[in-house]
């Protein structure tokens, strides 16, 4: 039995649990020991994670900033697909996992399934990640076959460990479901673009290629973003408010809605069903507002007045996600003129939407709320009733942080005209802008974690005087 | 032999331990439901702001490690309670000011 496992045995995760009459916690002297450890080995494979996703923040900004004009590109070319997946897969798909490693176990009061199978996939993700990026950049097809393969062993062991996880706590709700979901598609999408890949390598299925990347998007988009957030936002944002989610409703019809909407655009994409395609968009749009009504009533119930940088960089990035819906909707309409083709309102401006205007700030405000909480953790935990330790919040530097938030807000408008107008000038200009902002907010996050190794002073042993 | 602590030294203690997140301490956030002290020991009942709340191991520990150091501290026994939940009703007057909740 492991010390996890005695700990769980002495009753240390009835810390997590409602309890309908009192809990007594373990009082003698062992069980506080094993307390300490477990404790401390706390947010390592989260905050492995979301290293590696601030890693690959600067290298996709690099990228970006090295070749803006790739945004004025037809989205389907190797190119602009490398430059997405080191966004997506990089940065995006790299911190929500950290975080779902993070929050799945606070969510369900419970621990990690198998915190190795994490590591592996930890691993699987730093290795394969950069080989896809590479082979699409050079479209090597089979290289790419090979990474993608890592990538995907990686996911498997993502997914299985959050179900079982899921399954171990034995709970149930919105945010469970969203978590559950959310595995489940990011499972789906990372084996269809495997099936992409292989279709364009030995071409089994008469399929258009261009369809199955737009659903292969999708899944992933709305199928682990949206569903993710969905649930996500509804643990974090009253608990980081001091509000509460009073009627669960909203939050749920905006995951069915989301579900759905999924279920039926994917297809559509893949077979060029317009008329189910709209249907879909609109449910996906109509959950991403239900959902956004959901929170902002939670919101209105809070007790900490001030949103910090993070919290309001995730909600403007929930807004950007609805904008970006809309826009969807308008592409996906029968007999829309808006297509593939570079230049004008087409499928690279609803990328920009939904990646830059959405899914950054989301990301970007989780970072700024989990980074500090769990360098705290590790580095301050051990700290507490010995002597004075600060707030989470105080390991940032806000400044820093809510300009390189606002920064990386405002470079979506250049950003937009530059691949609305097919314009150098405005996409070199958005492009450094948001190295500005990348530039800052890495900062800022760089300096959270030097806690981890710049300590002031060691803990000294725990007093052991008479049975506590 | 040093005196055994009163409860005000009791609150007082616990006053230094601050919820990580809201950086207000552990009393004012109305965490602390009960401190009794008898003969140097000392039974605290204690909740937190939720069931779930990622940082209530060290909270927890925290309590148990600051009150141990009070001197003349005998036994101290720290229960956890999720009955009656935490409400923000619960918050003290100063909490509601840090938090920005009134003026």
């Amino acid at each position: 039995m492991t010390a996890m496992n005695s700990l769980m045995a002495v009753g240390l995760p009835s810390l997590r649990a409602p309890e309908s009459r009192p809990v007594r916690l373990p009082t003698p002297a062992r069980p506080a020991a094993l307390a300490g450890n477990w404790l401390a080995t706390q947010g390592r494979l989260p905050l492995a994670f979301m290293g590696l996703g601030l890693a690959w923040l600067v290298a996709a900004t690099a990228l970006l900033v090295a070749q803006p004009t790739l945004l004025s590109l037809p989205h389907p070319h190797p190119r602009v697909v490398a430059l997405t997946h080191a966004w997506v897969l990089g940065f995006f798909v790299t911190v929500a996992c950290g975080a779902v490693y993070q929050l799945a176990p606070v969510a369900l009061g419970t621990t990690l399934c198998n915190e190795r199978h994490g590591w592996w996939h930890f691993g699987l993700h730093a290795v394969g990640v950069p080989g896809m990026v590479y082979s699409f950049w050079r479209g090597d097809l089979k290289l790419l076959g090979h990474f993608g393969f890592a990538v995907a062993l990686g996911i498997v062991l993502f997914a299985v460990n959050t179900w079982r996880t899921v399954q171990r706590s034995g709970r149930r709700g919105t945010v469970v479901w969203s978590l559950t979901l959310a595995a489940g598609w990011l499972l789906t999408t990372v084996l269809v673009g495997l099936l992409l890949a292989a279709n364009r390598y030995w071409q089994f299925i008469p399929i258009d290629p261009v369809a199955l990347l737009r659903a292969h998007a999708h899944l992933g988009l709305v199928g682990f973003f949206v569903t993710l957030l969905q649930g996500v936002g509804f643990q974090l944002v009253p608990m980081f408010t001091l509000g509460e989610v009073r009627d669960w409703r909203l939050a749920n019809i905006g995951l069915g809605l989301s579900q759905t909407g999924l279920l039926t655009l994917a297809p559509a994409l893949l077979w060029h069903l317009a008329p189910l395609g709209l249907l879909g968009a609109l449910a996906i749009a109509a959950s991403m507002i239900c959902s956004g009504i959901g929170l902002k009533r939670a919101l209105d119930s809070r007790k900490k007045r001030a949103l910090d940088p993070g919290t309001r960089s995730f909600l403007r990035g929930g807004a950007g996600g609805c904008t970006a819906a809309i826009a969807g909707i308008a592409l996906v309409s029968p007999g829309s003129p808006w297509g593939s083709a570079p230049g004008g309102f087409n499928a690279m401006i609803y990328a920009i939407l939904g990646l830059a205007g959405g899914l950054l700030p989301c990301i970007a405000g989780m970072m700024c709320k989990i980074v500090p909480f769990l360098t705290w953790m590790r580095a301050y935990g051990p700290r507490v009733g010995r002597g004075p330790t600060p707030a989470a919040g105080a390991l940032t530097h806000p400044r820093i942080e809510r300009w390189g938030l606002a920064l990386q807000g405002i470079a979506v408008v250049p950003l937009l005209v530059g691949a609305w107008t097919l314009s150098e000038l405005w996409l070199r200009i958005g492009a450094w802008l948001l190295a500005v902002g990348v530039a800052l907010f890495v900062a800022d996050m760089l300096g959270v974690l030097k806690h981890l190794w710049f300590v002031p002073a060691p803990v000294p042993a725990m007093k052991r005087g008479g049975s506590r | 032999m040093s005196a055994t602590p009163d409860s005000t030294a009791v609150w007082d203690a616990l006053r230094s331990i601050p919820d990580p997140e809201f950086g207000v301490n552990i009393v004012d956030l109305g965490l602390i439901y009960s401190v009794e002290c008898t003969d140097g020991d000392i039974a605290v009942t204690m909740t937190l702001t939720t069931p779930s709340c990622p940082s209530g191991g060290w909270i927890y520990e925290g309590a148990k490690e600051a009150l141990a150091r009070l001197p003349g501290v005998k036994n101290v026994n720290v229960a956890m309670v999720f009955d009656p939940p935490w409400t923000p009703a619960m918050l003290s007057e100063s909490a509601q000011r840090q938090l920005g909740r009134i003026d």
